[in-house]
Order: C-alpha cells, then structure tokens, then sequence
C-alpha cells in the first residue's frame, strides 16, 4: 500500500496528477526561465520581482532586450509540452486505476498504465485529429459566412463566427468527454485482465454512449471546465486584491500557494469527471 | 440523474463565478504615479490668454454631396488679410485631395505603402477647380494661370502657385471666388468614402500659410505629412441627402429640410481647417462638459464605446483646460468611424476628432478606446490651439502631445493606462519607452515629416521618443515643474503658431538651461543616454603593512590577515555612455542589509562610489526610481554580488506551464 492509497481515492489521483504537472510543468518552463535568467533583467537588487512592477517597463525591457533568446527559449518549450502531454498519459492512466481499484501497490499501477499507453496515446492522436477536424470545419465555415455578413452590423459580423467556434470547442468538449470514457474503459477491462478490444473498440463503446447520453456525458464534463475556469480566475482576482505586489518571501509564498491550490482545484473537478466517466463507461458495458 | 442535477448546479455556480470575477478583474485598475523629484510649488501663476488670434485666410463654403457618386460641388470665397511685412505676388493652394488622384502622387507613389495605414486608393479621388476669380475684378478666370503641378514634381497636382495680377501689399485684403468638384477616393487615409459612410477632410482649395516675413509656407502632400495653415473664420453650408447624421467643425447655426436635402450651416471662429462627415447610419450622442457642448458620432450597436469616450472627455477636457488653457471653443464633435472604414479614425481637426476600434475595444482591460480619444482631444492645443508646421517640426504637436495623453492617462488610471486587468498593467510610458528605446539613434527627432526614412521611424521617434523625452524631463526636474513649463508655452503661444525656438525657450526659461540644452540635444542631436554599472569590488580593510620610516625610524610592518569585525573598502564605478547627460541616483545595499543613496549630477563619463563600512557592498542599483526613461539600457543599471534565482519569474513559468499542460494534456 502507498501513501497515496492512504488518502481517499480521488484525492489520491489529485494529488498524482498535481506531483506530475508539477514535474510536467518544470521541464517545459525550464527553457524559458534559463533564458530570463541569463539576461541581466534579473540581477538588479531586487532579483526579478522588478519584472512584475505595476506599469511592466522592465517585463517590456526584457522583451526588447531578450525577444530572440526568449523566442527560441518558447520553442524549445512548446515542444516539450508537446512531450510532457504525452507523457502525462501515464499518471492520467494511474490516476484512472486508482479510481477504479483502490489499494494496489504503485508499482503495479505503474506497470500497468505502461501497457495502456500505446492505446491511450492512439485514442489521445485520434482526438487531437478529430478536434483539430472540427475546428477546422467550424473556422472554415466561419471565414464562408464572412460575405454573407458583409451587410450586417459589425456586431454580429464578429459574433457569428466566433459563436460557430463556440459550438466548435463544445463539440470538441464532448469528443473529449467521450475519450475520457474510452480511456475508463481501457483501465477497467485492463484492471479485470480482459483483453478484449483495444483502443478502437473503446472508443466505439464511448462513441455509442456518447450517442445514448448526449446530455450526461456534457453535463458530466461542465463543472469540469468550469471549475478550471473557475480557479484561475479566482486566483488572480485574489492575487490582485490581496498579495501586494512587492519582491517579499511572503508574497512570493502566498503567490505560489494560491496558484498551486487553483491547479489542485482544476485537478480535483477533473477527477470528479473521472470518476462519472468510469460510470458511464461502466453503465454502457 | 441527481448526478447530472448536481453537476449541472456546480457548474453554473462556477460559471456565474467566474462571471463575476471576469468583471472584477478586466475592471480593475490598479494605480502608482511615475516619481516625481519636484518639491510642491505654490499655485502656478499663467500668462494671459490670447482671446483669438489675427485671422490671415476665413472661408466662406458651400458644398453638395452626391452620395451615390462620392463627390461634392463646392463653391468658396476666402478673406485673405496680407499680414507680413511684404507684397504678394503669387498665392499658393493646398489642393489635398489631388493627393489621391492617380498612383503617380507624391503620396501614393511609394511601393512601401509609406503612410500612415500603408493603403492604397481603390477607387481615385481628386478636386478640379472649375473657376477662379478676385471678387469686384473684372471676372477674369486666373485659374488657368497657375502652375500645372507641384514643384519639381510634374506627377503632383497637390501644391499649386498662382500667379496675382497684381501685388497685394502688407495690410490689403484680397476676396477670392472659387467653384470646385471633388471626387472623394475610397477611404485611403481619413478622407472619402466607404459605403455610404463618408469622411470629408483636406476637401477644398486652401491656401497655404502666410509666414510673417512674406513667405508661403507650402509644400507637396507626402503621406507621412500633415498639415499647417493660417488661423480664420469658417462659414459652411452642407447639402446632404436627409437621411444622413452630418458632424462638423464649429457650431450648427441653422438646418433646414426640403425635397429630400438636408441643408446645414456651421460657423467656426479662430480655426486652422474644416472637415465634416455624414452617414445615414449614425447614432448620437451629446452632453454638456465643462462648458463644452460635446457630441458623440457612432455606428450601431457600439453604445459601449461611445460612452468609453465621452467618460475619457469627462476626464481629459477639465484635465486639458487646467493644465494647457481653457478649450475656447463651444462644441467638440468626436465621430467614431464604423470598422470598415477605420482608416477615418484617429485623427484631428478643429472642434472635431475621429476616434476608432471595434466594437468590443472596451472589453478584456485595455484602454484603446481612452488612448485614441484622449490623444486626438490633446490635439485640440496641440495643433488646434498651438498650430505649429506639422510638416516641419510634427514632433511639436505629436511629441508633446503623445507626452499629454501619457500624462493625462496615468493620471486617470496610474500604471495601468493602457492595459489593466489580470494582475497585469502596461503604461503609457512604459509602452512609449519600448517603441522610442531601441531607435534613439536612427535619426534626428526635429526634423520635417517627409524627411523621415519610413513612417515607422517617424511613429518611433516623433510620437514615441519624444513623449519619453519629455517624461524623463518631468520625472527628473520635476512634474509640477514640467508641467508648468509646458502650461507656460502653450499659453503664451496659443493661436499662434510656435516653433521648435519657441518650446526650447519657455523650457530654458521656466525649467531649467541645462535641462533646455539637455532637450535640444535630445530633440535635434540625436542624444542619447545609457548609465550602466559593470562590477561591484569589496576588499576586506586590514592594517597597513610594508616599510614606513617615521620619527622613531624605519619601521616593517607585515600583511596581516583581516580580521571579520574590520572595514570592507567598496568600490562601484558607474559609466555614462551617449551624450546626454541627466542628474541620477545611486543606491548601494549591503550585506547587513542597510541602504545608503549616493547622487551623481551626471557630468562626466564615470562616477567612482567607494564606501567604507563594516559590511560588503552586495549590490548597486543606478537609477533606482526609473526616472531617466531614456535610459537605452535598463539591464545593465545594476550589478549585484549573489546569483539572482529568479523565483518569481519560475514561479509564474511554472503556474503557465501547468495551465498550458491543463488545456493540451490529457
């Protein structure tokens, strides 16, 4: 038994999926800090705090001073959370196992999200081809409209495109929701040794209950992304409104833990999703 | 099915949360002033206001607009006053449209699409002037006897002479009758046409400026160009079709409606141009501020940004009127062009500003909307007022007055004057800064507009560097000291038309004549200024050693090891590059933590600071309270003895790169 089976189920696999964002989010900022680091932005009295200063005349300077170091800095990043999503599958597998199996050694769920991972990362290519498809058709759809509007006011001129774009991110949304379903049901016939399908009969299962419960699947996901939404905004108005913005321990402190608590928050509603999808996954057997 | 009740309960808690939160966030606004070294001073005293100014050139116009064929019969008189000390024997015409007759224009012949919004006509525009007679002569049409094109220019009709039959000496008038067509371009830069929307600047025949000595002050429309002309009265009658909103310099005197015309006269007292729009599409708005009757032209649905600008006119005009002279006039038109035809926004005339942005330009925290409406009503003293050579010297109107707007701005909305919101603000003169820093030496800052290699050299140098120029004036001298230089000139010189000589010489005379010669080099040397630091020394302080010879005799004394309770000696030098040269201040920290301020008056090219004290020297920091904006080079104005971990920028990294992974990872 691990320390994280310990702790209830889903606030074990938050807490995984934090440890390894965490990690995950280190290796990609890396690259971009070593560049701000090397410039002479933040070797002033104060460190880089200055860079944060109401009014951003320095953040504007290390821009200036910076902007090519800085960009490849951001290249080099982008492809390392290109690497480190997929990488997260395998906590995200552990993370599912947990939920389905309670106490088993990590060890074991490590094992086992490793077998996962070549169908979790041909359902992961299969979505992002089929989101990208979607929001392709809904920007291509858009830009068709663009003539059909020209007589309009300029209001709806803008709206209607980005409203198909809406639509486009929620179809995207449920695409989504129902790999999540297909990943649940990977880890629970994974979990009773059932060999049976692999990554492509699973999604057809989700595929099929996305078709049957439209409406759970959606609603299933919404405080999902609400809460994210939720917890990066309440983070930075309460950062604004409560953390003065000054080069302190303190402030550094309060700021890093509010910032982890809102990651933590955004973790635990994805798990609570999670959770519904191992259901209907279930459900749907 | 209590579960999907649940989850769809939570997330509308959410949702609604985050509503609200969005609000108070891309609302707010947090607020620090720039530093300012001046002490208090007692309540300024100002020089007496000019009432108006001596009229040289009134109009009289008549013009009918064809808003199906974009053109526009006119018919003019001009009263011109022959003020200099010498005869004319030759008038000459502005004739701005002309700019966008054909791709051959001085204006529009640059492959590089040099002005202003780098466009090119779609459809021409022109003038023809039909007729020229001297009203009571013999009606002899002189308009034939003018020369064909610009000159040395034969592929630009925009600067004309006429020849005068006869002199007009000092003190005559002279009464000219004009009758003209223009044919208005699609919008190319704020004048014609797009639909039914149209933009009527630079429209009619105009005479060039009439300097003291005799001499016109004319030249050819270049697109980085803008205007310069002498003080008059207006008088215009506009004919539009009656579904039209019309907006014009001056005050509406009467309208009148038949047979489907709308018939419109305006007066304009002590004005420099006259422009006017109308679209059958405006919405109105109007309000009374500060005395100021002033009214809002927009498109549809775009309440939002109409309001967003009248609330910047609440603010700026009673901020203008205190800090350069009272706005004289009575109305104040702001016409907010519709999306397609943005190249009409952002710009000035007399009584009248364009604004501009999209509909949703007032949402997510930006301050767009108060940057451009804030910027053109400064141009009321900065061109309106003060009419200066725009084409000459533009940094008198767009320098000093991208200072105001900055000024005005931070003075509404602190370090967040154009951008506020999530946790994040940009300044004005920040922003100003990083546009003007990296091109200080390209060219000179006082230069003619048409002498500027690209317009965005001019944008950087003419709008930018000189808003930081001035800036870093007030941070050093002084704001209120600047400030009341800057309220000094632009009273003593209002409705009149100042030079270079004329600012540099309020500058010398109510702030400071090193901070004057300071400017000049700025302004006309290209001066720039760069303090930086490169090492910091500490040397542990022991007793002498070696041989000494005293009144006992020849003594030796031996190195001996320092000792942790005796004196560091600590050296810093600080070097000035460029060739400006402006008062900063020093800060040493130590390592026990204490603080001292060393003050260089800036002459010379090194400041040795050497301390003695019973800590190390752990860092310097030149310049600590960012006064010397100009400074190329803020990066290397400090050194420090301790590697820099950087812990709030790895904190924020990392916070991205966990919501970056949110949004794309699993």
């Amino acid at each position: 038994m691990s320390r994280l089976d310990r702790l209830a189920p889903p606030a074990a696999a938050t807490v995984l999926l934090w440890i390894s964002r965490t990690l995950f989010g280190l290796l990609v900022s890396y690259p971009v800090f070593l560049a701000v680091q090397a410039s002479s932005m933040t070797a002033g009295p104060d460190g880089d705090a200055g860079l944060f200063q109401p009014g951003s005349l320095l953040l504007l300077e290390l821009l200036r001073l910076s902007g090519p170091w800085l960009l490849g800095a951001a290249r080099l990043a982008l492809l390392l959370l290109g690497l480190s999503a997929l990488f997260e599958l395998v906590p995200f597998a552990m993370a599912l196992d947990m939920l389905r199996l309670p106490i088993r050694p990590l060890r074991q769920r490590f094992q086992r999200a490793m077998r996962l991972f070549p169908s979790f990362f041909s359902l992961g290519a299969i979505a992002l081809l089929g989101q990208a498809g979607i929001l392709l058709a809904a920007s291509l759809l858009g830009a068709a409209l663009r003539p059909a509007l020209a007589s309009v006011d300029e209001r709806l001129r803008t709206l209607a495109p980005l409203s198909l774009i809406g639509l486009g991110l929620i179809a995207c949304g449920a695409f989504g929701g129902a790999l999540d379903i297909a990943r649940a049901t990977l880890v629970r016939r994974a979990a009773h040794d059932d060999g049976e399908g692999g990554a492509r009969a699973a999604l057809a299962r989700a595929l099929f209950c996305l078709r049957q419960r439209p409406l759970q699947v959606l609603v299933g996901l919404y405080p999902s992304v609400a809460g994210s939404a939720l917890s990066v905004l309440a983070a930075a108005w309460l950062l604004t409104r409560f953390v003065s913005q000054n080069s302190s321990g303190r402030a550094l402190a309060l700021t890093f833990g509010l910032h982890q608590l809102a990651t933590l928050f955004a973790l635990a509603w994805r798990v609570r999703w999670l959770g519904t999808a191992l259901e209907l996954s279930a459900e749907s057997d | 099915m209590r579960r999907a009740t649940q989850d769809l309960l939570i997330g509308a808690v959410f949702s609604a949360l985050s509503a609200l939160l969005s609000k108070a966030l891309f609302l707010d606004t947090g607020a620090t002033r720039a530093p300012d070294s001046g002490q208090a001073l007692p309540a300024p005293t100002w020089p007496a206001l000019a009432d108006s100014p001596p009229r040289v050139a009134s109009y009289s116009l008549e013009a009918k607009l064809d808003s199906e064929r974009h053109r526009i019969s006119g018919r003019e008189k001009i009263h011109l006053l022959n003020r200099s000390n010498a005869a004319l024997n030759e008038l000459w015409f502005h004739l701005y449209l002309n700019a966008f007759k054909n791709d051959k224009t001085l204006f529009l012949r640059s492959p590089f699409g040099a002005g202003r919004s780098g466009d090119k006509a779609k459809e021409y525009g022109y003038v023809d002037v039909k007729r020229l007679i001297i009203s009571g002569g013999d009606g002899r049409d002189l308009w034939p006897t003018r020369d064909r094109h610009s000159p040395d220019d034969p592929d630009d009709e925009t600067d004309l002479r006429l020849p005068l039959p006869s002199p007009l000496e000092p003190g005559q008038t002279l009464d000219l009758e004009l009758e003209f067509e223009d044919q208005l371009p699609e919008l190319v830069e704020r004048t014609g046409y797009v639909g039914s929307f149209h933009f009527v600047g630079q429209w009619f025949p105009k005479l060039a400026r009439l300097e003291p000595n005799g001499v016109w002050s004319h030249f050819s429309f270049h697109p980085q160009s803008e205007f310069y002309a002498d003080f008059g009265d207006y008088d215009v009658a506009l004919d539009v079709p009656s579904a039209f909103q019309v907006g014009a310099t001056g005050s509406k005197v009467s309208e009148s409606r038949a047979q489907g015309r709308t018939l419109l006269r305006y007066h304009a007292d002590a004005v420099h141009d006259f422009a006017w729009t109308a679209w059958d599409r405006f919405e109105t708005r109007s309000e009374l501020i500060a005395g100021t009757r002033v009214q809002v032209l927009y498109p549809p649905h775009q309440q939002r940004n109409a309001e967003a600008e009248l609330d910047s006119v609440r603010f700026a005009l009673p901020h203008f009127n205190a800090r350069y002279g009272a706005y004289p006039y009575p109305n104040l038109t702001l016409v907010h062009p519709p999306e397609a035809a943005a190249n009409a926004g952002g710009m000035e005339y007399p009584q009248l500003i364009t604004t501009g942005g999209p509909w949703y330009s007032t949402f997510g925290g930006a301050h767009f909307i108060d940057v451009v409406t804030t910027h053109e009503l400064g141009h009321q003293w900065f061109f309106g007022l003060l009419a200066s050579n725009e084409h000459a010297e533009p940094f008198l109107d767009e320098g000093i007055n991208s200072y105001a707007e900055a000024e005005a701005l931070e003075s509404r909305y602190g370090s967040a004057s154009v951008y506020g919101a999530f946790g994040l603000s940009v300044s004005s003169s920040a922003l100003n800064r990083l546009f003007s820093a990296a091109r200080g030496e390209d060219e000179r800052i006082a230069q003619g507009a048409a002498d500027f290699a690209t317009f965005r050299s001019l944008g950087a140098l003419v709008y930018s560097r000189t808003a930081t120029v001035l800036e870093t004036l007030a941070r050093v001298y002084g704001r209120q000291r600047f400030n009341h230089a800057l309220g000094v000139y632009t009273r003593r010189f209002r409705f009149e038309h100042p030079t270079t000589a004329d600012f540099l010489g309020v500058m010398r005379d109510e702030l400071d004549r090193e901070a004057a010669a300071t400017l000049s080099l700025a302004l006309s040397e290209r001066g720039t200024v760069d303090y930086l630091v490169r090492e910091i020394s500490n040397a542990p302080l022991s007793a002498a050693a070696g041989v000494f010879d005293g009144p006992g005799g020849r003594e030796q004394k031996k190195p001996e090891a320092p000792h942790p309770t005796l004196e560091y000696a600590s050296r810093v030098v600080v070097y000035r590059h460029g060739s400006l040269q402006f008062p900063v201040q020093i800060e040493l920290r130590f390592e026990d933590g204490t603080k001292q301020t060393r003050h260089w008056d800036g002459s010379g090219f090194t400041f040795n600071v050497d301390n003695v004290g019973p800590s190390p020297l752990e860092s310097v920091n030149v310049d600590p309270e960012q006064r010397i904006l100009l400074d190329d080079d803020r990066s290397n104005n400090w050194a420090s003895t301790r590697d820099s971990a950087a812990p709030h920028f790895r904190e924020r990294a990392l916070y991205a790169a966990q919501l970056l992974l949110g949004a794309v990872g699993p």
